[in-house]
């Protein structure tokens, strides 16, 4: 066969599987919105829910899921960062460093319902804080540990050595180079992983089952000891548990939209982020 | 005055004999090109003086090396690592200005030496950038991404960034190999002019830029210092016969 006909059949292979995938997502979104867009109104995203879930809204479940997304951060994303920053950029390359990314990378890879049994020993009996929005938030949050130190390790391992040796040659610490230098290039990165990371965390369902989501909560939570509902844990409820699976099947679609949709509105907000960051660092 | 001297320098990347026993001064105000094929030990060599191969693991090093007759590896009455890389610029073999705007670059070194005033701070941005012949080209766009500028002025502007610290030592880690001639022509001037002012330490691969710019030239050749003369003795008339061969174009 001619090598230019084996080119092109190659091109071509590669072309189809290319599209597969984008036909996948495509077939995914189509699915979910088709069902759900009549579902979807201002009523619906500012309602609690009624007639044993059948009717009205998910209010509660969706300040619920954006207390638990952000609780998790406030713990995952300091001490991600600083790991991250401790991996990279201050050990030295021995068994440690290497058994500190193996850890992290074994972390990364246990199921989400270990988590949540781990949480619920841990942080909703042991340190007593019962089924809460800490508890929950915590035990998201461990969840999204190994993601953003493996994120800031990689952004940090993208910046260029030879900006290192500029900054430490004029006489700057190993401290100052990291924060005038490195960082600010490897924020973009950084910061469009944090937002993959929070993607991942608002559609988790396993890690809140034991430890914060509530069957059915009407009002908002006034503490962080209160529990709340969650878009994915109510997804999972009024589709296999609820009063009257039948008649909640829209609402089922309409929440499964306004979840693909937060994360969809992330993914988008992390791509901004990115570019506004990357024109940024040229300049500050 | 004898602005840099080694005494029996070794140096060890753990098993490796990088550098065997290297004895030699460096006078104020001079022009120093190392040369020898890659992987001779000229870049370590030039790296021990602001001591850049402190960053890699599993390095070993014996013997003194002074810069203005102190020891600035050893402890206690030696020099701290700042203090010596205030003391001992150094222009990388690529341009790397920091993604920030052109004066924030040259200021870079002042601000991280904890020096705050501002008008001071001004001053010796312009004076550096002056020094380095960029000023007529950037003075309108200090504030411009560093990145805009082109790759000969990137390398003016790393060069106008080590001068902002008041250095007395200057070290070129082949500082033109990645630009092309006409810029390449601008930094030999420029090395020319700085020597009023500064001792400067040049590694190259380009033998005719090692002629042009240098005043005195030391050939490495597996890690050792075969040869340091005047450059005019290297190229001409030099003792050993590996120099000889390398000069000419024999090997490296």
């Amino acid at each position: 066969m001619e090598k230019q006909t084996k080119q092109q059949i190659a091109f071509w292979i590669f072309r189809i599987f290319a599209w597969c995938v984008v036909a996948l997502l495509l077939g995914i979104l189509y699915f979910i919105f088709s069902r759900g867009w009549r579902t979807i109104s201002w009523e619906f995203l500012t309602s609690i829910p009624e007639d044993g879930m059948t009717k009205g809204g998910i209010y509660p479940a969706i300040i619920g899921t954006l207390c638990l997304v952000g609780g998790s951060m406030i713990f995952a994303f300091p001490i991600g960062l600083l790991a991250g920053i401790y991996i990279n950029e201050y050990a030295k390359d021995n068994w440690f460093k290497r058994f500190i990314k193996l850890m992290t990378n074994n972390l990364a890879g246990i199921p989400s319902i270990v988590f949540g049994l781990f949480g619920m020993a841990l942080f909703v009996k042991k340190l007593n804080f019962g089924d809460s929005i800490l508890a929950g938030s915590l035990t998201l949050g461990l969840l999204a540990l190994p993601v953003v130190i493996r994120v800031t390790e990689e952004a940090l391992l993208a910046v260029e050595n030879s900006f290192r040796q500029g900054s430490l040659a004029l006489g700057a610490t190993k401290l100052q180079t990291i924060r005038k230098v490195v960082l600010p290039i490897a924020t973009p990165n950084i910061i469009t992983g944090l937002i993959l990371a929070i993607g991942r965390v608002s559609g988790e369902t396993a890690p809140i089952l034991f430890t914060v989501a509530a069957y059915f909560l009407p009002q908002l939570p006034t503490s962080v000891f209160d529990q709340v509902m969650a878009l994915p844990y109510h997804l999972y409820v009024i589709s296999t548990s609820g009063t009257n699976i039948t008649a909640s099947r829209d609402m089922a679609y309409g929440t499964a939209l306004v979840l693909v949709m937060i994360v969809l509105l992330l993914n988008l907000l992390a791509n901004a982020l990115r570019r506004y960051f990357s024109n940024r660092v040229k300049m500050n | 005055m004898r602005m840099i001297e080694t005494k029996n320098v070794q140096l060890y990347y753990g098993d490796f004999h990088a550098l065997k026993d290297i004895s030699m001064q460096i006078e104020s105000n001079t022009v120093t090109a190392l040369i020898g094929p890659s992987g001779c030990g000229k870049s370590t060599y030039l790296r021990l003086f602001n001591r850049m191969n402190d960053l890699i693991d599993n390095v070993r090093i014996e013997g003194d090396v002074l810069v203005e007759g102190r020891d600035i590896y050893g402890k206690g009455l030696g020099m701290r690592i700042d203090e010596l890389r205030k003391k001992v610029g150094m222009v990388f073999q690529k341009p790397n200005p920091f993604p920030k705007s052109i004066f924030e670059n040259v200021a870079y070194g002042l601000r991280v030496n904890g020096i705050k005033n501002k008008d001071y701070i001004e001053e010796r941005v312009e004076t550096s950038l002056k020094q380095s012949a960029l000023w007529n080209e950037v003075k309108d766009k200090l504030n411009k991404s560093a990145f805009e500028l082109s790759g000969g002025q990137q390398q003016r502007l790393c060069i106008a960034r080590a001068l902002a610290n008041e250095p007395s030592v200057l070290l070129m880690d082949e500082p033109a190999s990645a630009l092309d001639p006409i810029s390449t022509a601008k930094i030999e001037e420029l090395i020319y002019e700085l020597k009023e002012k500064y001792t400067i330490i040049i590694v190259t691969h380009n033998m005719q830029q090692a002629g042009r710019v240098s005043d005195k030239t030391a050939f490495f050749y597996l890690g050792e210092l075969i040869e340091y003369d005047t450059t005019p003795h290297i190229f001409t008339n030099p003792t050993d016969s590996r120099t000889q061969a390398y000069v000419t174009g024999r090997f490296g």
